[in-house]
């Protein structure tokens, strides 16, 4: 397992209501919520950046929406 | 990052000093992929010329260069080695997100899946007759449970198993799931909290 470096992290109220409620959903602490976040972050970012596109499919309308990532 | 493990000889009967990677580049799975086709295709010949051809390992096409340099430097499939004298033992990636697990009591939850793990051809029952090292397929396996009980999964891994490798999968106490048609009919294995508790025993 790799080395952890730790870090202090400043959530409004609203931004730490909706890490509980994940946390709560996965079963899973937050600490793991937010690195499994960044895993993502970094994936989807990558794939932009070569060019791709993310979108939600809703099956029953039959539309994409594409997300837009920062 | 490197931490030193053990690893059992059976050539020599003697416990060796080898080395666990975490994240492996596509340099270093090019070097695999070299050594081990090198071997493979020697054996291969020795076999042909002696009259018994030996089974060759269904994931004897894999080319894990291309696996790692795709996805290899994304936190979400992490990759590692095991290495022993400058030449990689056994090789895994896996993928952190998207997976979830089928068993009752766990059914949507999280966990880590192995999309590839393989032991070099010297270390394979069905390539050589005397295997060189024992357990890296498990100590790879036990890998995986260490990264989903570090993400927060509690132990719950799952892969789907080429034939030549149930055995040992339900061996370690996977529990075997049905035939997956969206993966080339192979059976899908997964692995609980418990049995994970119990596996890292």
């Amino acid at each position: 397992m790799s080395a952890k470096r730790t870090m202090t992290l400043n959530l409004t109220e609203a931004e730490m209501d909706v890490l509980e409620q994940l946390s709560s959903e996965k079963d899973m602490s937050k600490t793991a919520v937010l690195r499994q976040a960044l895993r993502l972050y970094q994936v989807i970012t990558a794939r932009l950046r070569v060019g791709e596109k993310f979108f939600f499919e809703d099956d029953i309308a039959k539309e994409k929406k594409e997300l837009v990532v920062l | 990052m490197r931490r030193e493990i053990v690893l059992e000889d059976r050539h020599t009967g003697n416990y060796v000093a080898a080395t666990f990677l975490d994240r492996i580049d596509a340099t270093y799975a090019r070097h695999a992929d070299d050594l081990w086709l090198t071997f493979l295709a020697a054996e291969m010949a020795k076999a042909q010329a002696s009259g018994s051809p030996l089974r060759v390992p269904e994931h004897a096409h894999w080319r894990w260069e291309r696996k790692v340099a795709t996805v290899g430097h994304l936190l979400l499939y992490p990759t590692s080695a095991i290495e022993y004298d400058g030449d990689a033992q056994g090789l895994m990636l896996l993928k952190t997100d998207g997976e979830f697990a089928r068993s009752p009591g766990q059914v949507g939850r999280p966990l880590v899946y192995v999309v590839f793990l393989a032991s070099a051809p010297w270390n394979l029952p069905t390539v050589v007759a005397r295997p060189r090292f024992r357990g890296v397929g498990t100590m790879l396996l036990r890998a995986a449970v260490d990264t989903s009980v570090d993400l927060g999964f509690k132990g719950r891994i799952g892969l789907h198993a080429l034939r030549q490798s149930e055995a040992f999968y339900a061996g370690i106490g996977m529990t075997v799931w049905d035939q997956d048609p969206k993966k080339e009919n192979l059976n899908y294995f997964e692995m609980t909290p418990e049995q994970a508790a119990a596996f890292l025993r």
